[in-house]
């Protein structure tokens, strides 16, 4: 299985270690994992609505 | 309380405005934008609302009347008011090849792949229904297209019961006219 790795900031990850433990997470990479998940679930609905956005005005319906 | 009827463009909107227009239901729209070959039978748009993100100042002359809101402005109702919303729903393939007529019609460029629209369309739909459950103010009645077509003896009042309001059922029924469904997935 490909599990990528990703380099951080070592001051970075203590500081992420700490977070976790005060968030209540049972490990810092399950706190990672899901604070990138949701950065990326924002981006993405962003960018959808910004798409929406466009054919709407296309279509007429918003100015 | 404002009646909205709301979904995606070319979702079965124009038809719903219809349909509770024959039942009896004022409607809150303008003759701004006529009908043409993508909406034979008119689009029953109010042209206010097309700038309701920037001003929704004058929402209070919705009151006791149906208005057509497009999904994305939906955000943008303000708070002070009652919503029952009838969400229109229709077949995505369906949505697209329809939009896609209508913007080559408006000399407009589609833009996006049509599974890439697929994509975010399904997300943009996703992200509303969740906001409107969490709305004090908001009562959705999801409605399917292709079902209001093939039942509409038996949606209409179940709509008529959703809104409150004693509409004519039949009178809803015969609004509608199944030769305008065409864009069929399958």
């Amino acid at each position: 299985m490909f599990e990528p790795k990703v380099k951080i900031d070592r001051a970075l990850y203590q500081t992420l270690t700490k977070a976790s433990q005060i968030a209540g997470y049972s490990s810092v990479d399950e706190f990672i994992v899901h604070v990138l998940e949701k950065a990326a679930a924002e981006v993405e609905q962003a960018q959808s609505e910004d798409e929406v956005r466009k054919r709407l005005q296309g279509l007429g319906y918003i100015e | 309380m404002i009646t909205v009827v709301s979904g995606l463009p070319r979702s079965g909107t124009s038809m719903m405005m219809q349909i509770l227009q024959a039942g009896g239901l004022p409607l809150l729209c303008d003759q701004e934008r006529p009908a043409d070959e993508n909406n034979p039978r008119g689009y029953f748009e109010y042209q206010k609302v097309r700038r309701l993100a920037a001003d929704n100042s004058w929402l209070a002359e919705a009151e006791g009347h149906a208005i057509k809101v497009v999904s994305q402005l939906l955000y943008h109702l303000p708070r002070q008011f009652e919503y029952c919303i009838v969400f229109m729903r229709r077949d995505l393939t369906e949505v697209i090849r329809s939009q896609e007529q209508m913007l080559a019609s408006r000399q407009v460029e589609s833009g996006l792949e049509q599974q890439a629209m697929r994509e975010h369309f399904t997300r943009h739909l996703d992200a509303l229904e969740i906001w409107m459950s969490k709305q004090p103010n908001m009562r959705v009645f999801p409605c399917d297209f292709s079902r209001m077509i093939a039942d509409p003896a038996r949606l209409a009042p179940a709509i008529s019961a959703f809104l409150g309001i004693l509409l004519d059922p039949e009178r809803m029924a015969s609004a509608i006219d199944p030769t305008l469904y065409r864009q069929k997935a399958k």
